[in-house]
């Protein structure tokens, strides 16, 4: 805007016309007040008055006329009036001004003349000001806060800036234990728990930027005690205050202990308050990943199996078992060192695992967990001395996971306990070698039995009285591609232990079957009548019947050419189920035969109630025969006879045995002197050239 | 030559002093744009922020502050735009007027005048609540509700110091002060505070100190008794529940003491740096040495 000389020059370039047109508006009755002061005898003194003025101020403007302005400004003392009426400067004052209706709140401002004697003064009351009524509105809201939230059972913060508050309610106070004097400013930071203060105040930092934002931080009571909760914080912005937050806090002290409570429940054995099964695989995988780095020491693990449990629980009952496993429990957890852990693996199994030991180490504290296990405990009022199997094992390159560690040493538990009762087996280089290698030899034999590798071989059982071929007992064989022939001892045993026994059983009925069919197809009448398939005790359960029909129906097969021969020691194993489907089987029309009777310490009572059809004498009483000791293989074929059972003898090495095993009345014999075993071709070949 | 006439010949020339304040403006021309921008309705921190960055000593103290016990974020306040969010525009426009009136120059000031403004602005945030008012408003006004003192000490050092020795008891002394220049040293706090634009409901407590039925008054009175129980040995106590008109008695003012005297030091540090505090020494000069400071400085 270009300056004129009218508003920026002296009033003496103005012309008179202005200056009577200026007075005449500043006078005019709807303007702001207006009033002119001027020293009159030392003291300012009001010497001309607006409208507005007389309308303001409720005087005359003839009273006002030489009025003292200290009078009209009775806030400032008679020195003070300087500040106001000043030479060279304008001045603007928040004063009380004197009104006919009192003192009013007022903006006064003043701008000399350039005489320095003369003022004009314009007074603006204070009561429309927007400051004074936003205030008032801004405090009035924040009244209604404080009201609203004073008795809300959700303990509230309202900041007024910064991390300060203005305000906590109630719930707040009585959350945090302390008087809301305590908690205003900063003081409320204090009843938050120091390892947790930085994280309210990062998030606290982040509200106050315009986000949300919680933060799980403990509080600290007066007493001391401690509340977890979680603090959940909104931006709030407050006109000429700036940026603080509204915070509610909700106390989660209850649920996290009822979380907690769910996961120990989760992660423990409620008997014996051990952690179990899920935790120990954590606990391992973690410190298996943790000693793996460089700066970890080696882990160790123990497996502990109870020996005798099962004894304890059929002749105790269960009571007594479970009492007897939170003894060994709290026997354990007193006997490890701190930090190790026990766990219960399951049923009669305990795992602990330690860490920074070497064998040595660990196999000293696996020596005094059975020590501490040895001493009698008292259970349903017998004194029981506990024992354990213990195998050990210690972390080592071949490990690759903490699987293979526990797998470790549930083998060198095993090899304790098959050395006898109470004893450690550490599973060390050597012996985890040999483990490595029958897990191999598993998989392989796993692999064999699904390509049908394994394969049968057939030795021919023929009649005492005219050498006619009655049966072939049909022999698993393994020739592994790389080992060689495996012995049947081995890879049958070995089935028994890794779950593949069902397997192979089914393979070798599933293949004798079929090759009797073969036989039949390809010799007619000369083929074997009859073929004996040997049965482990871990296949009688309820499913043998079933999978003997499908295998019969499969390659349509009469049940009277198949015969089942199972041990002795098998049948003694369950004698009461091996009854029931050893039934089952007769009652399809498939034969019985107990193999290797007079090893088993059957009683003789029982056998009477067996529903079999033939004893096979033991190989090992037909080689006494020679040594001139015939007297098991007597007795045992004159119980057969007594019981109208037919008898086979096995491992017939030589004619006199033959001769001498049908003296006595043998049924049938079955040896190398008479045939070896033969694959299924030469069996065929055998049979057909008689 | 004056052309009021003040009564007894007075000791300075209030119109003088106060033309001194406006040119002050011109000397710290940041410390002046931050005021004016802390002023406008629509400032916002990030303006504010980059006004305030050009002043580096400035930006550092409003940083100081908001990492300060007393706003509790404990260091998290690293960027000047959310420091000034953190402490707000008025401790802004505080901390720039301090720095506009030179008031961060002990060496210029009455013994222990940050010690006492400190105290005094703790006192009054921690009792606001009570009498209520904002603790905001008020740590600010109590910051420069002796901005007067310095006003009237750098015009006049002897005189002041001879009148503040003399007259101990606050209303004794603010009396002297209307006896030997015309004005008391809080109206002055007032009329410069006033003049900077600072709301008036901030600034109305220093008017109302002596008006016995004001809550704004009484809070101001007794953040000054406070403020003078922490650090001067020699204070005669006055009785809180008097000065506070019932609102606080004798039994609640040990907390607020313990309250202010662990957050003075770091307030003090904050708003006037890290600067020793000086010895006795007053300047002879005649020259208001806020002026005179704010001169030696570059611009």
């Amino acid at each position: 805007m270009p300056a004129s000389p009218t508003a920026t020059g002296p009033a003496g370039s103005v012309s008179p016309e202005v200056l009577a047109a200026v007075f005449s508006a500043a006078a005019a009755g709807d303007g702001p007040a207006l009033l002119v002061a001027e020293t009159v005898e030392g003291t300012p003194r009001v010497t001309w008055a607006n409208e507005g003025a007389v309308r303001l101020l409720g005087t005359a403007a003839g009273d006002l006329r030489g009025l003292p302005v200290g009078e009209l400004v009775p806030a400032l003392a008679a020195g003070e009036l300087a500040v106001l009426l000043r030479r060279e400067h304008a001045s603007r004052l928040a004063l009380r001004v004197r009104t006919g209706g009192g003192l009013v709140d007022a903006v006064v401002r003043a701008a000399p003349a350039p005489s320095g004697s003369a003022w004009t003064l314009a007074v603006v009351p204070a009561d429309a000001g927007t400051d004074r009524v936003s205030r008032a509105t801004a405090d009035a809201a924040e009244r209604r806060f404080a009201t609203l939230t004073e008795r809300s059972p959700i303990p509230t913060l309202l900041s007024e800036q910064g991390m300060r508050l203005a305000h906590v309610n109630d719930a707040f106070c009585r959350l945090a234990g302390r008087p809301a004097a305590d908690m205003l400013g900063t003081g409320w930071t204090g009843a938050v728990h120091p390892d947790d203060l930085g994280a309210v105040i990062e998030v606290v930092a982040a509200v106050l930027e315009g986000e949300d934002g919680e933060v799980r931080a403990r509080l600290v009571r007066a007493d001391g005690a401690e509340r977890v909760t979680v603090m959940r914080f909104g931006y709030v912005f407050t006109p000429g205050a700036g940026s603080g937050f509204l915070g509610t806090v909700e106390d989660v002290t209850d649920r996290l202990a009822f979380e907690a409570r769910l996961a120990h429940q989760a992660s423990h054995d409620p008997l014996t308050g051990l952690p179990n099964r899920t935790l120990l695989d954590q606990h391992l995988a973690t410190r298996f990943a943790a000693t793996g780095s460089s700066t970890g020491g080696r882990l160790a693990c123990l497996f502990l199996d109870l020996d005798d449990f099962k004894v304890v629980n059929d002749s105790l009952g269960h009571e007594a078992g479970d009492e007897l496993l939170v003894e060994v429990a709290g026997r354990l957890r007193a006997t490890v060192r701190p930090g190790d852990l026990v766990a219960r693996f399951g049923g009669d199994e305990f795992v602990v695992v330690c860490e920074d030991v070497d064998e040595a180490d660990a196999a000293a504290l696996a020596e005094r967990i059975v020590a501490a296990l040895a001493v009698p405990v008292h259970l349903a009022g017998v004194r029981f001395r506990p024992h354990a199997s213990v195998g050990v094992t210690v972390q080592a390159p071949e490990h690759a996971d903490a699987a293979d560690l526990v797998r470790d040493c549930d083998i060198a538990m095993y090899q304790a306990k098959a050395g006898g009762k109470g004893r450690v087996r550490v599973l060390d280089r050597c012996g985890r070698a040999e483990a490595r290698d029958k897990l191999q030899l598993v998989a392989d034999l796993r692999d064999a039995i699904e390509r049908r590798e394994v394969t049968l071989h057939y030795q021919p059982i023929v009649s005492a009285a005219d050498g006619s071929l009655e049966a072939v007992e049909a022999l698993a064989r393994w020739h592994h591609p790389v080992r060689g022939p495996i012995s049947p001892e081995v890879f049958v045993a070995l089935s028994e232990e890794s779950g593949l026994v069902g397997p192979l059983g089914l393979l070798v009925l599933d293949e004798a079957c079929r090759q009797v069919v073969a036989w039949d197809r390809d010799l007619g009448d000369l083929a074997p009548p009859r073929i004996n398939v040997n049965v482990s005790a871990l296949q009688l359960d309820g499913g043998l019947r079933a999978e003997v029909l499908a295998a019969l129906h499969r390659h349509g097969l009469a049940p009277a050419r198949l015969s089942i021969e199972i041990t002795e020691s098998a049948l003694m194993t369950d004698p009461a189920a091996a009854r029931g489907v050893l039934q089952e089987l007769r009652d399809l029309g498939v034969a019985v035969a107990i193999d290797d009777f007079g090893t088993g310490y059957s009683s003789l009572a029982y056998l009477r109630h067996l529903p079999v059809d033939c004893l096979k004498v033991d190989r090992s009483f037909v080689a006494e025969l020679a040594e001139g000791h015939p007297q098991i293989a007597t007795a045992v074929i004159a119980l057969a006879r007594s019981l109208g059972l037919s008898t086979v003898a096995e491992g017939v090495a030589t004619p006199g045995q033959a001769a001498a095993l049908t003296a006595l009345g043998a049924t049938y014999l079955q040896g190398f002197s008479l045939a070896v075993p033969m694959d299924g071709a030469t069996t065929a070949t055998w049979a057909g050239a008689r | 030559m004056t052309a009021l006439s003040l009564g007894a010949p007075p000791a300075v020339d209030l119109d003088r002093l106060l033309a001194g304040i406006d040119t002050l403006a011109t000397q710290r021309p940041v410390a002046a744009q931050v005021v004016a921008v802390a002023n406008a309705e629509d400032a916002s921190a990030r303006t504010l922020a980059g006004v305030l960055a050009a002043d580096v000593a400035l930006s550092g103290r409003v940083m100081k502050l908001a990492n300060s016990a007393y706003f509790g974020m404990s260091g998290r306040a690293t960027t000047l735009q959310f420091a000034i969010t953190v402490v707000g525009f008025t401790a802004v426009r505080t901390m720039a007027t301090v720095a506009l009136t030179c008031l961060d120059d002990e060496s210029q000031l009455p013994d222990g005048f940050w010690e006492s403004s400190t105290a005094v602005a703790l006192a009054a945030s921690v009792l606001a609540p009570r009498f209520g008012s904002r603790s905001q408003d008020a740590l600010c006004l109590g910051l420069l509700a002796q901005v007067g003192v310095a006003l009237l000490h750098a015009d006049d050092p002897a005189g002041y110091r001879e009148l503040a020795a003399a007259h101990r008891p606050f209303a004794a002394r603010r009396a002297a002060e209307v006896a030997r220049y015309g004005i008391s040293a809080l109206r002055l706090s007032a009329v410069a505070l006033g003049q900077w634009g600072f709301p008036p409901a901030m600034v109305a407590p220093l008017a109302a100190v002596d008006d016995p039925t004001s809550a704004d008054g009484a809070l101001l009175r007794v953040a000054f008794e406070v403020g003078a129980r922490c650090t001067d040995p020699a204070h005669a106590s006055e009785p809180v529940q008097r000065l506070s008109r019932g609102l606080l008695g004798e039994e609640g003012v040990a907390a607020v003491l313990q309250q202010v005297r662990d957050a003075a030091e770091d307030l003090r540090r904050a708003v006037v740096g890290d600067q020793t505090t000086t010895a006795a020494g007053v300047p002879s000069s005649g020259t208001p040495a806020a002026v005179s400071c704010c001169r030696a400085q570059p611009v």
